[in-house]
């Protein structure tokens, strides 16, 4: 059986999504809804899929198993129950939600409709951060202890009604882009027992948000996660980690590690970019829709069942909270 | 100028005599160091005078010492040149315990001798021009600060802490406290920590993640390891990252290096070719004792960095934010 997608969403991840799904064996993309019918039309032309602008009329229309829900964070929660209640499996960009409560009711209801919920915690899919796992996992450099993250750029300021810029909407660059290392940390090294944080976003205001955030693992060792969007506009989006294990280190950063660098002619200032082209059998947007439709389709547990993306939240919150009281967090467990 | 060197413990010392002999007019008068093979290896390779007890060398007619003697030796050291006149440059740490670094402080002040830390970092070219492009407005005003100083494990007495007074944590804390105190032209107020013996398995910290607040609002964190390995290309590895109201600043004080190669003993080096951070802190102590007038970094300098450290032994026992 061949799964059919509806793709919910349809900017910025939504064309990552849709480009991706070209890539994804067993599944097609028959419907792609947006309130933009222009961008909604644009990536489901490749597919040959139905153009929706609502989502009455979208479900009204049915023709599909599961929704890849890649809408604005705030709206995570709405478009994921009303996909499982109509009985369909559900990919759901990160983060599941803004909140634990948020979170919870979504995993409830796929547990309740028996359906796939599976989320795009999609820098476990990165070949680099897969392949230094994978190197861990060989015992290459011993027991890691001292892991650091960063993840850095400008203030994504294409987003729909500036939508990153609402604390109440994107929750700043803890939940929106730090938890791409949160989870990777907690899937490739261990449960968190405690943290700590300080970030420069205000109650409301998420424009130029960053965040320094220390987390003791369970099992002893500890963290440094670095998240921004405050550098300038125009600055090259990078991030970098480095594991230090207890017979060895592994260090990458990926504006040092960039294969192709351009010299672009530009006014007086001119312009550099850099290139990281991944082939379509490691490109990770690719890999994780692929692991959700062999899921549903081999009836098993997706590869980041959805419990797995709210632990990752809760470091996420935990920081936020830190960063809020002054105080440090502990998750559970015994502090290390 | 006739100056002399308390302690070759530290390691540094031969950087230190190497510099004082590469002033023009300066003398390095003696070495003080109680191992007496130690002490007679150093002073023949510097061509100087080896005493065993200090106070010998303090009792000779130099001006200034340089005290590289292990960490706890500090304050007797610092507080013997100081009764009898002598200028001082004491290696970092500045002390391990605060009523040291009080007594210390205070003794020189006493007898108004110069007291300057060794803080080499202030005199890295790369360092220098950052925060001349900060103070020039260049990324507006500072926000919050990533710094990071990682190296390899030392040997020694520095895993001894009845010698060395703590491990990573006090041994490379200081440098990067004492650089932000400097950039931000404000006090640390808080620490939290998280560090410990992770690594190594030496009996002594070599890890510690800190996060430290400033009394003009800005907040920082600092990696304070010994966790590099034995093949790491570079020691150490030191850089801040400003994050500021209109850019953001990133210094790696020893990125000017080449890549080294040498297949007999397997070895991949960075090898550093910029500016010597010694060198113009021994130029600092010597310019300051000629001119009459307090070194930059001083004894306070280094005493509010080492209160950085300690505030952030204190933090990993309780698990919460500490005073400074």
């Amino acid at each position: 059986m061949n799964l059919r997608i509806a793709l919910i969403g349809a900017g910025t991840m939504g064309t990552v999504h849709g480009n991706a799904l070209r890539n994804v064996r067993g599944a097609s993309v028959t419907a792609v809804c947006d309130l933009d019918g222009g961008k909604a039309a644009s990536v489901a032309a490749a597919h040959g899929a139905r153009v929706f602008t609502d989502a009455g009329a979208l479900y009204g229309a049915g023709g599909f198993d599961a929704v890849d829900v890649c809408l604005p964070t705030y709206l995570h929660r709405e478009a994921a129950l009303r996909a499982l209640e109509g009985g369909m499996h559900v990919f759901c960009e990160k983060p599941l939600a803004l909140d634990l409560a948020g979170g919870g009711e979504i995993l409830r209801a796929a547990a309740r409709k028996g359906r796939t919920l599976s989320v795009g915690q999609v820098v476990r899919w990165f070949p680099a951060y897969r392949r230094a796992v994978q190197a861990v996992g060989e015992n290459r450099i011993g027991t890691p202890k001292l892991i650091r993250t960063a993840r850095t750029g400008a203030f994504p300021s294409w987003g729909w009604q500036d939508w990153y810029g609402d604390m109440r909407k994107s929750g700043g660059v803890l939940t929106d882009l730090a938890i791409h290392d949160f989870d990777w940390i907690r899937h490739a090294f261990g449960e968190v027992a405690r943290v700590y944080a300080r970030r420069l976003a205000t109650a409301d205001d998420a424009h130029g948000d960053h965040c320094l955030v220390l987390l003791r693992l369970r099992n002893g060792a500890m963290a440094h996660v670095e998240g921004s969007w405050a550098f300038p506009a125009g600055t090259l989006f990078g991030s970098s980690f480095e594991v230090i294990g207890t017979a060895g280190q592994i260090e990458y950063d990926s504006r040092d590690r960039s294969p192709i660098r351009r010299s672009i002619a530009d006014g007086e200032a001119g312009r550099f970019s850099l290139e990281s082209p991944v082939c379509p059998d490691q490109e990770p947007y690719a890999a994780e829709l692929q692991d959700f439709v062999d899921s549903v389709r081999e009836s098993r547990a997706p590869g980041v069942p959805a419990s797995e993306a709210l632990e990752s939240l809760k470091i996420s919150l935990a920081a936020a909270e830190s960063a809020r009281t002054g105080r440090p967090v502990v998750l559970e467990g015994d502090a290390a | 100028m006739r100056v002399g060197i308390i302690g070759f413990e530290h390691m540094h010392a031969t950087s230190y005599a190497s510099a004082l002999r590469r002033i023009p007019g300066v003398e390095l008068a003696g070495i003080a160091e109680a191992d007496e093979f130690r002490g007679t290896q150093m002073a023949a390779r510097f061509s100087t005078r080896h005493f065993r007890d200090p106070r010998d060398l303090l009792d000779t007619d130099i001006q200034g010492v340089v005290v590289c003697t292990s960490n706890v030796g500090h304050r007797d050291a610092v507080i013997e040149a100081a009764e009898r006149g002598r200028h001082v440059l004491v290696e970092k740490p500045f002390a391990t315990r605060a009523e040291d670094a009080e007594a210390m402080l205070s003794a020189c002040g006493k007898h108004g001798v110069n007291l300057m830390t060794a803080f080499p970092l202030r005199f890295n070219q790369s360092v220098i021009q950052a925060k001349r492009t900060v103070e020039a407005g260049g990324i507006g005003e500072i926000r919050c600060i990533t710094g990071v100083n990682h190296g390899k494990i030392p040997s020694g007495w520095f895993l001894d802490k009845a010698r060395s007074g703590g491990g990573a944590v006090l041994d490379h804390t200081v440098h990067v406290a004492d650089l932000m105190r400097w950039f931000t032209g404000s006090e640390p107020t808080a620490v939290y920590a998280e560090s410990g013996e992770l690594i190594h398995g030496r009996g002594i910290d070599d890890c510690g993640l800190l996060h430290v607040e400033f009394d003009n609002g800005v907040f920082a964190t600092i990696d304070t390891s010994w966790a590099h390995h034995d093949n790491y290309p570079i020691w150490p590895e030191v850089y801040l990252r400003l994050v500021g109201t209109r850019g953001v600043l990133t210094v790696d004080a020893f990125r000017q290096t080449f890549r080294l190669f040498a297949p007999k003993d397997g070895a991949v080096s960075d090898v550093y070719w910029g500016s010597d951070g010694d060198l113009g802190l021994v130029r600092e102590f010597v310019s300051s004792m000629r001119e009459g007038r307090k070194p930059h970094p001083d004894g306070k300098d280094g005493e509010r960095a080492m209160a950085v450290a300690l505030a952030a032994y204190r933090s990993s026992e309780t698990h919460g934010k500490e005073a400074v």
